[in-house]
């Protein structure tokens, strides 16, 4: 069985031979991990066993792969400046100052080079592999490199129209890069907005309805219009289960990546009540399991989240994030080594 | 009477615009502005810090609150005699080296500045020597540290040990947060004091005086 095929059953919530696989490794982790496997750092995460490939577009995909100096900066097409800090690129100083539009001008997404990565990935690995193709973030977290985090919350209740402008725009942008990439012949579309937080959503979910869920539907609607097959991947950090039903009646088909907290925090629970009708990527702890448990406290982990999500399919492995630099290399060994031991269908757990 | 639940029902709600009208009012009506400050803006505030704490309420609505205890308090600062302006004390408040997360540290900043500290913000990616030159500067009792990374959070440690390094540790009580923080590794960092959210760690900051 092709990992693509194994890949695109579980979304199904079929059965197959074994879990799928996605994970992924900050690039650091990488550089560190490939030489031990020996092997590419960019082709580490095929070669240690994923069933497919992410290729980010957008917001994300400019700054997290561009690489910058440790503190030096660089301002993005979208008007963000964005500098070094400790490996990561992190949005300093925002285009939109106040809560107006006014002369702002989003990126044209049909510049030709932004499907470059993309057809390369098909070429190499889709005969094989799944290729999913990333959004994020897409809608109201695309807000917070504009106008900033806590302006944009703020704007959310004091200037809801300037929000649906700046959503509205965004989501033109995302659709046309989006669609372009589907009649590229991917598999998986991945939208993304961080919309939750340790405790539950970020705003009121009827908020979310009101500013955000509209234009997410629009967007949605017009890809499985240009492809009725393509799957539609939604992904929030944080406690994002008060609209999991809204993003299921959208069409989406996989959501992640399951952040063990607030409601999120019982897999079975998610699983009983979502489980018909989703299916579920992610989902081990990254804020202390992964970095700061022993291998055995991994390990069993590991198994918690396979029994509760992966059973009946459904699922694709993944931890709830990156494996960041604070993971013990052991650590890493010891969640690569259950998965393979416990991810084999049927799912056999005590 | 009246005016002053009004007062503090704006800044509950975040009302910025209200909540400057009716601090005006009430100085207007010839309240003293100690008693605006005290049964007026920071009731509301910790009105709000409450529902907070009991997860009843959402990030923003905390923010729009204390933004417009904010509006209010503009207008007080100039009329509030130095007895009035007594703070309960200095609290030195950053999140940590490699860090740039600041929300959280906002939050906190705003409802200890509401709970009568004077809060101290250096901001965000803040080394340890920043921390102690601004704790000598200040002669400030109180160190808040946020992370919001589980790939910073050593860094909450390594303030603490330079702290002691430069022989303040007796003398600061630090307190640490964040989402990836608990309570035991708050206990393992030997931080003095640890809390969930803002609201709880205005708690904290005052189990410290």
């Amino acid at each position: 069985m092709k990992p693509r095929e194994r890949f695109i059953a579980a979304i199904k919530r079929q059965e197959t031979d074994r879990v799928p696989r996605f994970n992924r490794y900050v690039g650091a982790v990488k550089q560190k991990m490939a030489p031990i496997f020996g092997v590419d750092p960019n082709e580490f995460e095929i070669k240690q066993g994923n069933d497919g490939v992410l290729i980010q577009i957008g917001i994300n995909g400019e700054y997290s792969h561009r690489l910058v100096g440790e503190g030096e900066t660089y301002t993005s097409e979208w008007g963000v400046k964005y500098q070094g800090i400790h490996g990561f690129n992190q949005p300093v100083e925002h285009p939109l100052k106040t809560a107006e539009l006014g002369g702002y001008k989003f990126p044209d997404p049909n510049k030709p080079e932004r499907m470059d990565a993309i057809r390369a990935a098909m070429k190499q690995y889709h005969q094989d592999y799944a290729v999913m193709v990333d959004l994020s973030c897409t809608l109201f977290e695309a807000g917070f490199h504009l106008r900033g985090m806590e302006n944009f919350v703020m704007d959310a209740y004091e200037n809801e129209q300037f929000v649906m402008d700046v959503i509205d725009g965004l989501s033109n942008y995302y659709e046309k890069i989006g669609n372009r990439a589907i009649q590229e012949g991917i598999d998986v579309i991945r939208i993304g907005d961080d919309v939750g937080v340790q405790t539950g959503l970020i705003m009121p979910p009827d908020k979310w309805r009101q500013l955000v869920k509209p234009y997410l539907k629009r967007m949605i609607a017009s890809f499985k219009q240009t492809n009725p097959d393509i799957i539609v991947k939604y992904h929030s950090c944080g406690d994002f289960s008060t609209i999991i039903p809204d993003v299921i009646e959208m069409g989406v088909e996989l959501i992640g990546s399951m952040q063990p907290c607030g409601a999120l925090a019982d897999p079975f629970k998610i699983k009983e009540e979502f489980g018909d009708k989703v299916a579920f990527l992610g989902g081990l702890d990254v804020q202390q399991l992964l970095p700061n448990g022993s291998p055995q406290d991994v390990r069993e982990g590991v198994k918690k989240v396979l029994k509760a999500y992966a059973s009946g399919g459904g699922y694709v492995w993944m931890p709830a994030h990156y494996v960041n630099v604070d993971v013990p290399l052991e650590n890493i060994w010891a969640m690569l080594e259950a998965v393979k031991e416990y991810g084999n269908f049927p799912i056999n757990i005590d | 009477m009246e005016l002053l639940s009004r007062l503090a029902d704006s800044v509950e709600q975040g009302q910025s615009d209200n909540a400057k009208d009716f601090t005006q009012q009430c100085l207007d009506q010839g309240m003293e502005p100690n008693n605006v400050l005290l049964e007026g803006l920071m009731a509301g505030l910790n009105v709000i810090g409450g529902r907070f704490k009991r997860n009843e309420c959402y990030i923003p609505e905390v923010l729009l609150a204390a933004k417009a205890m904010h509006q209010g308090l503009e207008i007080l600062r100039p009329l509030l005699s130095d007895a009035d302006a007594q703070s309960l004390g200095k609290v030195v408040l950053g999140t940590v080296e490699g860090d740039v997360h600041d929300i959280g540290k906002n939050i906190l900043g705003m409802m200890l500045e509401g709970s009568g500290f004077e809060v101290i913000d250096v901001g965000v990616n803040t080394g340890a020597d920043k921390f102690i030159e601004t704790l000598q500067q200040e002669k400030a009792p109180i160190l808040a540290l946020s992370a919001l990374l589980s790939t910073t959070m050593p860094a909450l440690k390594k303030t603490i040990e330079a702290l002691a390094t430069a022989g303040m540790r007796d003398t600061v009580k630090v307190m640490v947060g964040g989402a990836p923080v608990t309570q035991e590794y708050a206990d393992k960092i030997g931080a003095d004091g640890y809390a969930v959210d803002a609201a709880t760690a205005v708690d904290v900051a005052k189990s410290f005086l």
